[in-house]
Parts: C-alpha cells; structure tokens; sequence
C-alpha cells in the first residue's frame, strides 16, 4: 500500500503522549496499521516520553510499595496481558475490528442524500468526539463544508480528490477547523473513509452555513 | 540511572552506590522465570520517577501511588511482549504507563494502542538496534529534550507528563491552539536529527 498523506506530526505527538480523544485515537490506530512509515514513526516519537521519563526526578514511594505489588501479583491474568488475537474481517484493519465487527457491507448506513451515506460507530461514554464512516457514491461529490474542529478522515477504500490532492487507501486528510473542502469521490467505486470529527459535521451550503444560527442545525 | 552496558555477568553493587542493573536483564528475568526479585529491582528503579509523573496529573500521593503500583503490575504481567524491537525499557514502560492513563483516568478506550501490539510484533520493518543502543538513544534524547528552547520544552512535558490535549495547553497558557502546535512541530523539528538516528 503507497500511502502519500500522512498525519500532521503533531498529531503523531499527542498520539504518542496519548492525550488524543478515543475517535481520533482510533483514526490514527487504523492509519498506522496502513502504513509502516508511520509505525517507524511513531517509535521515534515514544522515544520523548520514554526519554522524560526517564529525566523525571525521584518521588520517594511509600515504605510498603513493593509488599503491596508482591500480594497483588498472583492475581488472574486480565485482557492486554497477551498480544490481542484479532479476527480478520475483510476490508478493517485491526485496530477497527472491535468497532466494527461484522465488516463495511454489515454497518448500518444512513442515506444522507446526493449519493452520500454515513454510519455513528460507537465508543467509550466519556468520548467527547465522533467517531463515523462516511461513504461516498462512485463520482459524487460531497457538498463543500467547514470543519468545526480538528478533523481526521482515513481513507479505506476507494478514493476521492480535493483541491489537497487525490486521497486513496491508507491516506489521511487531517484538517483544521479553517479548512474548506470539496471532495469528490473517483469513478469506479464508492469511497468509504474513517472519520472523527470533534464538532458535528454538517454538510451545508454556503447559505446554509450563514443560517445555521438561526435553525439550530 | 541505569547502565547503558550490558554484561553477561551478574552487576556488582559499586562501593557506596546504588546497584547497577539492566531493566532489560530484569524485564528477561520476569518474562522468563517470573522473578520477583527483577520486578523489585525495576520497581526500585523506576517507581520514584513514575510517581512523579503520575503526581503531574493531578492525582494526590495516594492515587500517584496506585498508578505507579497498577504500571508496575503491567510491566509484569506483559514483560514477555518486550523486545528491544520496541525501544529502550524505559520508552516501553512508559507506553504502558500511558495506556493506564487513557483507560483509568480518562475512562477511554486503549485498545486502539493495544491492538496495534501484534502488527508491532509481526513487523517486517525491525529497527535492528540492541537494548544497549536504544538506552542511548534516550540518553541523547533527553539531552537534546534539555536544550530545546524554555516555551518548546514546557508544551513537549506538558503533552507527554502532564496528558494534556493541545487544547488544554492553549487554555492554560492562554496562547492559541496555532501557537501549542508550532511549538510543538519546532520542538520536534530540533529533536529531529537524534529521533532519526534510530533508522
């Protein structure tokens, strides 16, 4: 897989530091099960956290820390403890397996008009974000919109082109709330893209965007 | 501090100093033949510096102190997945340690790091570095961490020590989101060159 779009290397960082909301978490999780350069990437990221900690000054522990550990460690393995065997489910990368377990055809879509469908997948209640799929009919455009907020679509399948370029499998758009755009999906095959969106994403029209205080969209 | 040489032989306390030790011998002793002595000898290690970090989140001493017992837990239970594959000991345990975070304090999900564990583990890309070298990678990464100019240092610890989102460090330095990430994107910039060595 040739990815071409990469994530912003500050979102890498606060993949690393892991102060990431679990949709945006998620995103990234998939865009590096995609891409190797990325994993590498990562690595030499951890490499901060694992070099502050290492440069942290020392808090003494209470007298009794290690007895305390020593009587909890025969206590039953938990999930985590082994390298998590994940199902192969055509068309999702690892980290989206548990989220989406049945695989792409089975999600519950919601037709949103003009050849555009997207499906809410679920996460932890504390989760302040969205985490959605958006799919995009063969040759169909998405309505020009505003971000209201930091926002991260992967590419799963297919293919759309914006005016940042084309966006295939493996590629990631991850855009600020000032950016506008219009993707377009490529003829052939639907476009389907992971998206977590930090505010709700409305698919508006110029005049539309100018109403939306007014209607409370 | 921990020795950045790793002998075949078993260390020697050192006349009036702590003891030398290798947390990757002792992560190898845990995984291998569950002993307890390695996992005190870590905890001796790296406890004190885990409970400042944990101190950083706003937790009082007594919830610190069970983050730093809940981390150690960890590394006990998951020391067979270490390989040097994944960085010094110390990068490593402090993935885990972030983990912990994501799922006891912010109450989310840390399965997306997690599951991404066995694509880790199976990767065709090895680094091909020892323990020995990426002990000194973090060495020089926490040199190079100490001579980034004041404003990068502060948001870099503020993200990775701290856990707090771009956001948050925005509103508690009362600089905008633009600025906590140009800071950020120059720190990473200047760390650059010693993070790449690792290829």
């Amino acid at each position: 897989m040739s990815v071409v779009h990469h994530p912003d290397i500050t979102t890498l960082m606060a993949f690393s530091a892991g102060t990431l909301d679990e949709p945006y978490a998620l995103v990234i999780s998939t865009h590096l099960a995609m891409c190797a350069a990325c994993r590498e990437q990562i690595k030499r990221i951890d490499l901060i956290g694992g070099a502050l900690l290492d440069a942290e000054e020392e808090v003494p522990v209470e007298d009794d820390a290690v007895d305390r550990l020593f009587a909890r460690l025969d206590t039953p393995k938990e999930a985590g403890d082994t390298i998590n065997v994940i199902p192969k489910v055509r068309d999702v990368p690892a980290p989206l397996v548990r989220y989406l377990p049945d695989g792409l055809d089975a999600a519950p879509w919601k037709a949103r008009g003009g050849g555009v469908w997207t499906c809410d997948l679920p996460v932890s209640a504390n989760a302040q974000s969205r985490l959605m799929l958006l799919k995009v009919g063969a040759g169909r455009a998405v309505p020009e919109h505003g971000h209201g907020g930091h926002e991260l679509t992967l590419i799963l399948k297919g293919a759309y082109k914006d005016r940042f370029g084309r966006f295939g499998p493996g590629d990631i758009a991850d855009h600020d709330q000032d950016v506008d755009h219009q993707p377009i999906a490529e003829m052939g095959e639907d476009c389907i893209c992971l998206v977590a969106v930090d505010a709700k994403l409305n698919f508006r029209s110029r005049i539309m965007k100018l109403l939306q205080p007014f209607i409370g969209m | 501090m921990y020795a950045v040489v790793m002998s075949d032989t078993t260390p020697q306390p050192a006349h009036g100093t702590a003891p030398i030790v290798d947390p990757a011998e002792l992560l190898s002793r845990i995984a291998e033949q569950k002993d307890r002595q390695a996992l005190a000898e870590l905890f001796r290690l790296l406890a004190p510096r885990l409970k400042s970090m944990m101190l950083k989140l706003g937790a009082d001493s007594a919830l610190a102190e069970d983050l730093v017992q809940e981390t150690l837990l960890a590394v006990w239970r998951k020391a067979h997945l270490y390989s040097p594959e994944r960085g010094a000991p110390v990068t490593w345990i402090f993935t885990i340690a972030r983990n912990l975070r994501i799922d006891q304090l912010r109450r989310l999900s840390n399965k997306p790091y997690e599951d991404l564990d066995g694509i880790d583990a199976t990767d065709d890309t090895p680094t091909g570095l020892q323990v020995v070298e990426q002990q000194q990678m973090v060495s020089r990464v926490k040199s190079a961490l100490e001579t980034l100019p004041d404003d990068q240092r502060q948001v870099v610890k503020l993200s990775f020590l701290n856990d707090m989102t771009h956001s948050d460090i925005s509103a508690a330095l009362g600089i905008p989101l633009g600025t906590v990430k140009s800071r950020l994107r120059l720190a990473y910039g200047r760390l650059r060159p010693v993070l790449e060595d690792l290829q």
